[in-house]
């Protein structure tokens, strides 16, 4: 699992994640992503094309780390699933807490509001 | 394709082994989309409850996981030696209405029972936990007795 920084724009960071979101792909981003966003309170899309594999670990990261951004002033939203990781983000209604889209711009909107 | 046994320590090093072991099989057997995601993720799900919650003390578990394909599924067998856990019983997570308030836990076996056609669970005499996991290799699955 790898994860990219991309440039901030209108005050929005965008983060590409990359591989597989098991037990150890998370294990090797979490404390990363988590100091990269937490402490500044980020307004973070994150893009998710490029993530192959879902598992529930993953979703507990999701929650942490917006939970911690929300607490700083900051937002998480995740953008672009493949199917079966869509599916996973359905079944386990997370869309209810954390907002999901489909695109990029759709998320950056949200992200700013 | 003959039942595939992997066999792995509950470390985090035997779990990756036993999943590249998995993964292997399952390309020998060509089986993609979402039945392919839903094999891994069962594996994934069960594999971590044991690494995380299935021993006292520490202790190294041994664990089996037997592959069987059939036309119309794929049948994951989890086989442990660590503490009694029956997963049929736990009811999915409810639903959170906010962030602040949302729990973490009990998604796994949720995924689970959502990607699988039946679950079926036993305790043996020699102390073990049999779980039998069959996943559909065609349409999606409906939840295990519905």
């Amino acid at each position: 699992m790898q994860l990219q920084l991309g440039k901030k724009v209108d005050g929005v960071l965008n983060v590409l994640l990359i591989g597989r979101l098991d037990t150890p792909g998370v294990d090797r981003i979490e404390t990363q992503l988590t100091a990269q966003l937490v402490p500044r309170g980020e307004r973070v899309t994150i893009d998710l094309s490029r993530v192959e594999f879902l598992g529930s670990i993953g979703i507990r990261m999701f929650i942490t780390i917006a939970r911690a951004l929300a607490r700083n002033g900051g937002k998480m939203v995740l953008y672009g699933a493949q199917p079966s990781v869509a599916q996973v983000l359905e079944t386990t209604s997370l869309h209810n807490i954390i907002p999901v889209r489909s695109d990029a711009d759709a998320a950056a909107a949200v992200a700013r509001g | 394709m003959p039942r595939v046994e992997i066999r792995f320590p509950s470390t985090h090093e035997g779990f990756a082994k036993g999943f590249e072991q998995l993964r292997s099989a399952l390309d020998v057997e060509r089986l993609e989309g979402a039945p392919r995601y839903n094999a891994e993720l069962v594996f994934e799900e069960i594999v971590a409850n044991i690494v995380e919650h299935g021993a006292v003390g520490g202790r190294i578990l041994d664990v089996r996981v037997t592959l069987e394909t059939l036309h119309d599924s794929v049948i994951l067998t989890f086989d442990d030696d660590g503490v009694a856990f029956d997963p049929r019983g736990l009811a999915d997570p409810v639903p959170s209405k906010s962030l602040e308030e949302a729990k973490i836990g009990g998604f796994g076996l949720m995924l689970v029972r959502h990607a699988a056609s039946s679950l079926d669970y036993v305790r043996t005499a020699a102390g073990r936990n049999q779980l039998r996991v069959k996943v559909p290799r065609r349409a999606a699955a409906s939840p295990p007795g519905s």
